[in-house]
């Protein structure tokens, strides 16, 4: 977890990827987490948060079937690796053990 | 493409931008998904909108990662191509280091060199700019039309401003001071028992609103209002009153020419900075100098200096013509043409010649820097000659690049940054000499140059740069050119015109330094000779000092106390200085028969009795002013020209006309002398008499001067408490006349030596480098029985043709810029053939010492040695 470092908003997006699971392309990924996040997303964003975790090796990905709607190209769905989900499952423990410790605040 | 149903396409040029930036690999997926985005929308929203956040999504898209690299489609390992560039480079130096080192001294110099004139033309551009409405301020000028010339002013009526402002719509504001070069408030101020000496100026109350000298303490509209108010700089504060705050509404008095009288302190201002043209202490309303010198508020008369704040957008040539003309019905001659020019152009534009902008000291910023330019192309070619010399040990290593893949550019770029690597290493160099010679330099240009690296970070890399650039480009070009499979076969092609280059670029070097030595020798000379000539007067042992503040007993009385010092030969006074020539006058009237004779500007300086004999001034005709005779202001003398120009057949006598009035006769006439500095000719000359000068000369006996100063200064000190006694030998004030060119000399001398060192330099490189290249050629000569006179005959051949053929191109280039320069001077020491033949015969001898030294080891080489070496 320290050599690799994963930006909240990559968190966000790998979960995502994991949510989604064969779903998981650039466009979905976008349309899923303005839902959720109730705000609009660049292809930007997305895209270079795709690359820039398939570098560090958060994410695989291989190229999905064509088809008519996208003018032809393909799409490419990206998946998890299981270093990725043992990260995510370390900052997830990292929070709820931060968010027990922390006083005046209830947590029902 | 394919298109989508309906036509409906995203925006064609942001697909292809997307299409041109998008890293390959990429663009597929990234095309697609924008594609579908499209469809959303427009399925959402109008196609006009979609279009619109289809744009806006591809801007958003050019992400560092998601952008492809600068060239080609393969991701190259850039980083390790530039560190092999580095290594490859560091090698180089370390393997060649004589070529490392003179390149590094040349460039290093050079650069030094640019940079010392980089500061010193930037402080000299910044003169006066610093106000914050520079660019609306404007300074208003007087053409004054004589008989035959024209003279320009800075100067003006006190009462300009006020009208111009009042009758010109333009003019926002306007603001009048003190003629800085004769109505410039000096003498003592005192608080309670101290006193010190202070330069003044008197200005109207607006005068910090227009000019922002920052006032520190004080409304900057309300400081000078009033006759009673005053206000001072930081540091008078300081030093008079301790603090700044003290000295808020202490009461000081001022004793100067022109008043002796008690002021409120309303107000502090800082300093003027070192880079402003008027420099002052104190701050006076100028109704001060209306109240003691009511011809301060007339239109005859140039009291002040008027500056205008125009509206923003005037057109300057239209509000020129319209102001052309204004002072015709003031003054009731058509004699006056005002003009205006921006007020800080003046620093750098300030000479005029009939009338017409003639320079000034922009001349010797354009100078210096044509010659830091040039010092920089020399250390340049330096460059150039050495890496393009030195081609034949690159060439393998072009040749083998070329062959395992590396396109022109690649070297292309593998050379300059060679080069730009070098600069920048010689600019670190550079840094560290100009810190170590800023204090010289400073002390040569009587300047208070800094060097912040920061401020300057910018110019000084892009000099850097393009230092490297320049001198790398040739070398980089030559080099990626071979034809690796000639190169690796072991032919090199065109060496012959890669020669002509080098000697070419080798005569350019000594051209300039050829060029550079001739006019260095012609400043010098000048010099000698402005400092040598016989001026007509005597200028040993004479000291002068000026009485200073309100004085209103009979100068004779100082006069005959100083005469009773035992070493002092004579004693005078007289008004003005008398180096300056700057003391004019009209009005004289010889020929009854004409009006116009007398406009005629006579330089008259005004002086008083015995001035003439402790000058050593000749007397050829009749007599000098006598106190024996109870001569006063109706008498003069003239000069030889002044009688050429009235055509007097017997001047003695003469009564000339002046005034409505008023008569002056000739009661002498003197031999032609050089009033003012060597730049002005000899012009006709009336001296008037004014008993009351406050400028004093004495002639002292040789031998006793430190004795007779310090008693000048006890009778100096017994009439003026207040003062201190600063006397000046005429000598050393006639020497501070040609200062500029004392400067201009010093710093040509410098940057002289500079250029012809790192011209040697660079031969000496290209001697060192041909010795090695002919070791076997002299190995074989020497074997088939060349004496060593032989050899080095062969090996400086080609070099004294080479400096030859650039003391040919340089001796008329030379002629034609010194001829040009000593035009400045109305007697100039003229140009003798020995300037010529000496820069030429000098040029020609450093080259032989630099290149005697390898030549002769190649020729003292036992061929032995060099031919078993294989």
């Amino acid at each position: 977890m320290k050599k690799t470092k994963l930006g909240e908003f990559e968190e966000l997006v790998l979960m995502t990827v994991v949510v989604l699971q064969a779903d998981a392309y650039g466009v979905e990924i976008k349309r899923e987490l303005e839902d959720r996040l109730n705000e609009t997303l660049s292809v930007g964003s997305i895209q270079s948060a795709l690359k820039r975790m398939e570098e560090k090796g958060f994410l695989t990905s291989e190229f999905g079937e064509a088809s008519q709607k996208r003018g032809g190209k393909r799409k490419r769905i990206y998946q998890a690796t299981p270093h990725a989900r043992k990260v995510l499952q370390e900052m997830k423990d990292v929070r709820s053990q931060l968010w027990a410790a922390m006083p005046g605040i209830a947590t029902n | 493409m394919e298109t989508t149903k309906d036509n409906i396409q995203p925006p064609r040029w942001s697909l292809r931008l997307l299409r041109f930036f998008l890293k390959k690999d990429y663009l597929e997926e990234i095309e697609g998904d924008m594609e579908e985005v499209f469809e959303d929308n427009i399925a959402q929203h109008s196609l006009r909108k979609a279009r619109r956040i289809y744009n806006r999504e591809v801007i958003k898209l050019i992400r560092p990662n998601l952008v492809r690299g600068i060239t080609g489609y393969h991701k190259l390992n850039y980083i390790g191509m530039l560190q092999h560039y580095l290594l490859i480079t560091l090698r180089g130096f370390k393997r060649h280091k004589t070529t490392f080192f003179i390149n590094l001294i040349g460039l290093s110099t050079g650069l030094a060199a640019s940079l010392l004139i980089f500061l010193w033309v930037n402080d000299e551009k910044s003169v006066d700019t610093f106000h914050e409405k520079n660019d609306q301020l404007y300074w208003v000028f007087a053409n004054f039309q004589l008989p035959n010339s024209t003279l320009t002013w800075d100067y003006t009526s006190g009462l300009m401003a006020e009208s111009l402002k009042e009758e010109f719509p333009e003019v926002e504001d306007a603001v009048r001071i003190g003629n800085s070069h004769f109505f410039k408030p000096e003498g003592v101020i005192s608080f309670k028992e101290t006193n010190f000496e202070i330069d003044g100026l008197f200005a109207s109350q607006n005068f910090f609103e227009i000019l922002t000298y920052p006032v520190v303490i004080g409304d900057k509209s309300e400081i000078l209002k009033g006759k009673e108010s005053i206000a001072i700089s930081e540091e008078m504060a300081i030093s008079v009153f301790g603090s700044i705050e003290n000295a808020l509404g202490k009461l000081i008095d001022w004793e100067n020419q022109f008043f002796n009288k008690t002021f409120v302190v309303k107000g502090v201002f800082q300093a003027p900075p070192s880079n402003a043209s008027n420099q002052f202490d104190v701050v006076v309303n100028y109704d001060q100098l209306v109240e003691s010198d009511k011809w301060a508020a007339a239109w005859n008369g140039g009291y002040a200096q008027t500056f205008l704040l125009l509206k923003e957008g005037t057109n300057i040539d239209q509000f020129n013509a319209k102001i052309e003309n204004f002072m015709d019905n003031k003054v009731n001659n058509d004699r006056f043409s005002l003009f205006v020019q921006p007020y800080a152009k003046n620093y750098l534009f300030g000479k005029y010649d009939n009338g017409i902008q003639v320079g000034g000291r922009i001349e010797n910023v354009r100078l210096f820097t044509i010659v830091a330019l040039f010092i920089l192309l020399i250390a340049c070619i330096n460059f150039m000659n050495l890496s393009t010399a030195q081609a034949s040990k690159k060439m393998k290593e072009v040749g083998v690049k070329k062959a395992i893949g590396a396109n022109r550019k690649a070297l292309i770029f593998q050379f300059l940054s060679e080069s730009i690597l070098l600069s920048l290493f010689a600019l670190t160099l550079a840094i560290v000499l100009v810190n170590l010679f800023l204090p010289q330099f400073n002390e040569i240009t009587s300047k208070q140059l800094e060097i912040n690296i920061f401020q300057f970070i910018k110019p000084i890399i892009g000099v850097a740069l393009i230092t490297g650039v320049l001198a790398g480009s040739y070398p980089a070009f030559y080099l990626s050119g071979f034809n690796p499979v000639a190169v690796l076969k072991g032919k090199v092609s065109n060496l012959k015109g890669e020669e002509w280059i080098r000697k070419g670029l080798v005569v350019v070097q000594f051209v300039l330094s050829i060029v550079f030595i001739i006019g260095v020798i012609t400043i010098n000379r000048q010099i000698e000779f402005t400092q040598s000539k016989d001026l007509g007067y005597d200028r040993e042992n004479i000291v002068t000092f000026t009485r200073k503040g309100q004085f209103d007993r009979d100068p004779q009385i100082i006069l005959s106390e100083l005469n009773k010092i035992p070493g002092v030969i004579s004693a005078g006074n007289m008004a003005g200085e008398f180096l300056w020539g700057d003391d004019n006058g009209s009005g004289f009237s010889w020929d009854p028969s004409t009006d116009e004779d007398n406009k005629y500007l006579f330089k008259s300086p005004k002086i008083g009795y015995n001035v003439i004999e402790t000058l050593g001034l000749e007397i050829i005709e009749g007599r000098s002013f006598s106190k024996a005779l109870n001569d006063d202001n109706s008498k003069v003398i003239i000069n030889e020209s002044a009688v050429k120009l009235m055509g007097l057949k017997n001047p003695i006598g003469k009564v000339l006309d002046y005034g409505k009035e008023e008569t002056r006769e000739i009661i002498g006439v003197v031999k032609d002398f050089q009033y003012g500095s060597m730049h002005q000719k000899i012009e006709p000359l009336i001296f008037r008499f004014r008993n009351s000068g406050a400028n004093y000369v004495v002639k002292l006996q040789a031998g006793t001067e430190t004795i007779s100063l310090q008693k000048l200064e006890d009778i100096y000190q017994e009439f003026h408490p207040k003062y201190n006694f600063t006397p000046s030998y005429l000598q050393d004030d006639y020497l501070a006349l040609y200062s500029t060119e004392s400067k201009v000399a010093s710093i040509s001398n410098y940057m002289a030596g500079i250029a012809i060192i790192i011209s040697c330099l660079g031969l000496f490189g290209l001697a060192a480098f041909t010795a090695e290249r002919r070791t076997k050629e002299i190995g074989i000569r020497k074997i088939l029985g060349a004496s060593q006179v032989v050899i080095v005959r062969l090996l400086t051949g080609n070099f004294t043709k080479t400096v030859l053929i650039s003391i040919v191109i340089a001796l008329p280039l030379g002629y034609f810029i010194v001829d040009n320069w000593l035009h400045n001077f109305a007697y100039s020491v003229g140009l003798k053939w020995w300037f010529f033949a000496f820069a030429g015969i000098a040029a020609l001898l450093i080259a032989w010492l630099t290149v005697g030294f390898q030549t002769f080891k190649a020729a003292m080489i036992n061929p032995a040695q060099c031919l078993r070496n294989e």
